[in-house]
């Protein structure tokens, strides 16, 4: 018990009793009231939280050191507090949002207090996950962050999408458990052990370790959303309450990069064909989870696939890292590893944004359709500031965060091909190449929805716009961490440095990651800013002396322009939706007649999940034909199970005897 | 140290001041080339001077968007010209790694061209931005594919180095180069939305992609937009020019020589091109962009194998 009284141990424990204390306040009748107190409550325990952690070695100039706390069960090193930051960072305004998003539920009579439970036990149960030390204390862990997430996803129960959304979310995680059994189990096996601490195989030892390591892949990766696996992600992600798919994609996901991480460290150094299973799985997840996220018109489900493509790039970061670790380059390692740590923090942020944005946008409307919104700038201009900033950091642009975490992947890329020579480099110009793509088609992407949702004119009439200061500061702090990354990175890479350096890089660990010229960043990031800013003032300056007016669009002449004459999503996309189009599963359907007196025509557009529809779906129907031909079997008599089960028994019986 | 900024800084002031010019030059050719007087040289300055003073208007629905946006163009634009080596001079802004600062800096300006566009509300803007979207992402794997090889085989990351590393030693990278700079004209084109990509003089809206996007646009911001396209021509330029750095042999004098009859015989060439050819219709710019994407990939297969 002596570690306990540690000054550190004890801000970090009251952290989480104070955010478990906030359940308490649940007890108030009044449910506005209930609802006010409990997140106060649970926003201190976070704050309180996020301080310990800031104030670990970490993130001070001290040395790193892993502590352990509770008999081992919770470790507390570089990779673990990295993730606990991460979680409470992003948290604390997601949880402000909760003030504001709950409000409607109430009007609507929903058991929120229900929802706080559950979404109050994902919180914690989600920051024990990252620092749990134990196998059977990590799988609890998870599974009460799944179960809890799919009780808070079905507050809407009743609608039929969140029927079928959640049952996806629910039938993945179960497979992933399973999965992560027999990994735990496995490893076990080999190192006779359940403390992660413990476990050092190396992958020359025998055939299980490749296993453990494809193990780990899939069920993690299905967790994270790579590409084969990630067809739940769209389908769970829009029917969450916005809350929760805020918590999904910035946080949740994530877990799942810390468990391949983990699985990393385990195994270090890994053989390099895992290194390329890495980069393959993840530079199509890329390139695919923005182009079928370009075809989207659900916002919701839009930013899911933009999830997959995020985990695309953090993963194409880890491959590189895995290259590294397979070659024994601690440079290549460093910014490998390097890149997909900070743009799982970066992650975190901006797509937290977009969710609370959008779900803040979604309620006032009352739709997801994004064909139906339109110049809401003019009606909450913060909030398009705001999504404007995230949008342009997800799409990997400066002066924002994302291109900060992209630049240090790209130089990896450039690292490797330097230090590897041979056929190196033009594999990895394919691989800059389709980053580049990538890049190209967020782009596409996200200039269509900012200026479908908050451009132009009203497509549909809103009538009453509601934003909250909850709303604002919520999106306030999460866009000023993008700015502040972006514009003065330094802080951010040398945590990101230290994680890598500590446990990760074996051997002579390398500063490329602290070498890149951070200053140059912040030096020409706030000179544009400065002389934007000068360049408005002499704008509004001319103008004055010059005039300025505004008058209606030009419209070739004609002249009753309605709001339905603007450009639509679909269109905007069209031509970029037709080139993979068997991919995308993209259906367009025209409807125009051609009678004298013309009826209206009609134009639709559909895009399906290639995987969902065209694996997931049939191999499914197929199992339902096939449980359908034994259905005989299921009689309402006891009897006959009892005989089954003597059946069932006798044959394992036999097989045991024959065995023997 | 000193000497070096004060090059970048010349350099900037260069490009600032002679980019109109260049592109007042393409036009005259083009002019000689189909049997016109054509306007002189100057004629950008004087339309930019005229643009300056006129009263700016706005579309009714337009937000900030479309009051930022023009001025974002215009810096995003002079800062990735700081990265360039004009004259083979070392730039203000050169590090390593600024390749990918480079391309991701002219993706900054053209996400607010295309918002700003979408701002109007109208759907000649939207056409147009949606067309700029399609074709930049062709676009982008040209640049990496071309100065991203070069970059890859010489291992260094930054502008300045990259064509400070191409030397005529072999034939096989003579060749390769010579192959790369075409990809790197055809990239131009496509991004100075130049023929045949797209035509800067045609008078129907529906047919244009850069001059439908900054329809609604006046004044001043019109004046932002005009002279930033204009930048953006003369950084392509610079691009294609820097090419011929292996014949100035390190001297400053035949490097400035070089550097200024190489973009009078660039206006030759765009000129000719501009002349015998027509602009593609739509749904064919693809194919163009991926035909120059081809050649890249194509030209660095080549030159790795026969290396």
């Amino acid at each position: 018990m002596n570690d306990l009284i540690d000054s550190h141990n004890v801000l970090f424990i009251a952290a989480f009793i104070i955010q478990l204390l906030s359940i308490v306040f649940l007890s108030i009748k009044n449910e506005r009231k209930a609802l006010f107190s409990t997140n106060i409550v649970l926003l201190i325990g976070l704050a309180f939280g996020l301080i310990s952690t800031l104030s670990s070695t970490l993130f001070t100039s001290a040395e790193i050191s892993s502590r352990n706390i509770f008999s081992n069960f919770i470790r507390l090193d570089g990779l673990s507090i990295y993730f606990l930051f991460i979680v409470q960072l992003v948290a604390i305004p997601i949880t402000i949002y909760n003030f504001s998003y709950l409000q409607h539920y109430i009007e609507q009579k929903r058991p929120i207090k229900n929802f706080i439970i559950f979404y109050l036990i994902l919180l914690i149960s989600t920051q024990f996950l990252v620092i749990a030390n134990q196998a059977i204390f990590f799988l609890i862990c998870w599974e009460a962050m799944t179960i809890s997430a799919y009780l808070a996803m079905v507050l809407e129960r009743e609608k039929e999408e969140v029927q079928r959304g959640s049952f996806y979310y629910f039938a993945t995680s179960h497979v992933i458990i399973f999965v992560l059994y027999i990994f735990f189990f496995l490893l076990h096996h080999l190192t006779g052990s359940w403390f992660f601490s413990d476990y050092h195989i190396l992958f020359s030892t025998g055939i299980v370790v490749p296993i453990i390591f494809i193990l780990s892949f899939i069920g993690f990766g299905i967790k994270a959303g790579f590409m084969p696996f990630h067809f739940w992600l769209p389908q769970a992600h829009p029917i969450a309450p916005s809350v929760l798919s805020a918590f999904f994609s910035g946080v949740m996901i994530k877990t799942g990069i810390y468990g391949i991480l983990r699985t990393f460290q385990f195994l270090n150094p890994v053989p390099e064909w895992c290194g390329w299973l890495m980069l393959c799985v993840s530079i199509i997840s890329a390139i695919f989870g923005v182009w079928y996220a370009l075809a989207q018109h659900d916002i919701k489900r839009l930013l899911a696939y933009h999830s997959v493509e995020n985990i695309g790039i953090i993963g194409i970061g880890i491959g590189i890292g895995f290259i590294g670790s397979a070659n024994n380059l601690p440079v290549v390692q460093v910014l490998g590893f390097g890149g997909a740590l900070l743009h799982t923090l970066n992650h975190a942020i901006f797509k937290s944004l977009l969710f609370i944005g959008s779900g803040v946008v979604c309620q006032n409307l009352e739709t997801r359709n994004i064909e139906l919104m339109g110049g809401l700038v003019h009606r909450a201009k913060y909030i398009a500031i705001f999504f404007l900033i995230g949008s342009v950091a997800i799409s990997g642009i400066p002066p924002f965060n994302g291109f900060i975490s992209e630049f240090i992947i790209y130089t990896g890329f450039f690292k490797t091909a330097n230090e590897l020579k041979n056929y190196y480099p033009i594999i990895m110009l394919m691989f800059v190449v389709g980053l580049a793509f990538v890049g190209g088609l967020a782009v596409a992407c996200f200039t269509k929805v900012n200026s479908i949702m908050f451009l132009g004119n009203e497509r549909k009439e809103v009538k009453h716009f509601h934003t909250s200061i909850y709303d604002n500061s919520s999106l306030g702090i999460l866009a000023l961490l993008c700015v502040v990354i972006g514009f003065y990175p330094q802080p951010f890479v040398g945590v990101v440095n230290k994680v890598i350096t500590n446990g990760f890089v074996k051997g002579n660990s390398s500063s490329a990651l602290i070498n890149i010229d951070w200053l140059y960043f912040t030096v020409i990031f706030s000179s544009i800013a400065l002389s934007v800013f000068v360049l408005y003032l002499i704008k509004i300056k001319l103008e004055k002396k010059y005039g300025r007016r505004t008058s209606p669009a030009w419209g070739c002449g004609y002249e009753n322009l309605n709001p339905r004459m603007q450009y639509t999503a679909s269109s905007f996309a069209d031509e970029l939706n037709t080139i993979p189009k068997s991919v995308l599963v993209y259906h367009k359907k025209v409807e125009i007649s051609e009678t004298a007196f013309p009826l209206p025509s009609k134009f639709e557009s559909h895009s399906k999940d290639f995987i969902d529809s065209k694996i997931i779906l049939p191999l499914f129907n197929f199992l339902k034909l096939l449980v359908g031909k034994i259905e005989f079997l299921s009689q309402t008599d006891v009897r006959y199970y009892i005989a089954f089960i003597l059946i069932i028994i006798t044959i394992y019986s036999l097989i045991a005897f024959l065995w023997v | 140290m000193g000497i070096e900024i004060l090059q970048g800084i010349i350099s900037i002031i260069v490009i600032l001041g002679v980019a109109p010019m260049f592109a007042g030059m393409v036009n005259k050719q083009k002019a000689i080339l189909t049997g016109r007087i054509g306007a002189p040289i100057w004629q950008p300055y004087y339309d930019l001077r005229r643009l300056f003073k006129k009263e700016t208007i706005n579309a009714a629905s337009s937000s900030f968007i479309s009051r930022i946006s023009p001025i974002l163009n215009l810096v995003t634009l002079i800062t990735a010209a700081a990265m360039l080596p004009v004259g083979f001079w070392k730039p203000l802004i050169s590090f390593n790694g600024d390749i990918i600062l480079f391309a991701y800096i002219l993706g900054l300006a053209r996400f607010f061209q295309i918002l700003a566009a979408m701002d109007i509300g109208s759907s000649f803007e939207g056409m147009g931005a949606a067309r700029e979207a399609t074709f930049a992402l062709f676009a982008e794997p040209i640049f990496f594919f071309t100065i991203g090889s070069i970059s890859f085989i010489s291992g260094l990351t930054s502008l300045y180095d990259i064509y400070h590393s191409i030397q005529l030693t072999n034939i096989s990278y003579e060749v390769f180069i010579v192959i790369c700079s075409i990809s790197v004209f055809m990239l131009a084109v496509t991004e100075c939305s130049r023929m045949p990509v797209d035509d800067p003089n045609t008078h129907l809206e529906l047919t244009m992609i850069h001059e439908v996007m900054i329809l609604d646009n006046s004044g001043f911001d019109l004046f932002l937009y005009q002279y930033s396209s204009y930048i953006k021509l003369f950084i392509y330029a610079v691009l294609e020019i820097s090419f011929f750095y292996p014949f100035s042999k390190q001297s400053y004098l035949l490097g400035i020589i070089i550097f200024i009859s190489g973009s009078v015989g660039l206006t030759f060439v765009l000129g000719i091109v501009e002349t015998i050819t027509s602009r593609y219709r739509m749904k064919n710019i693809p194919q163009y962009l991926l035909f120059a994407t081809a050649i890249g990939i194509l030209n660095l297969l080549i030159y790795t194998f026969t290396k």
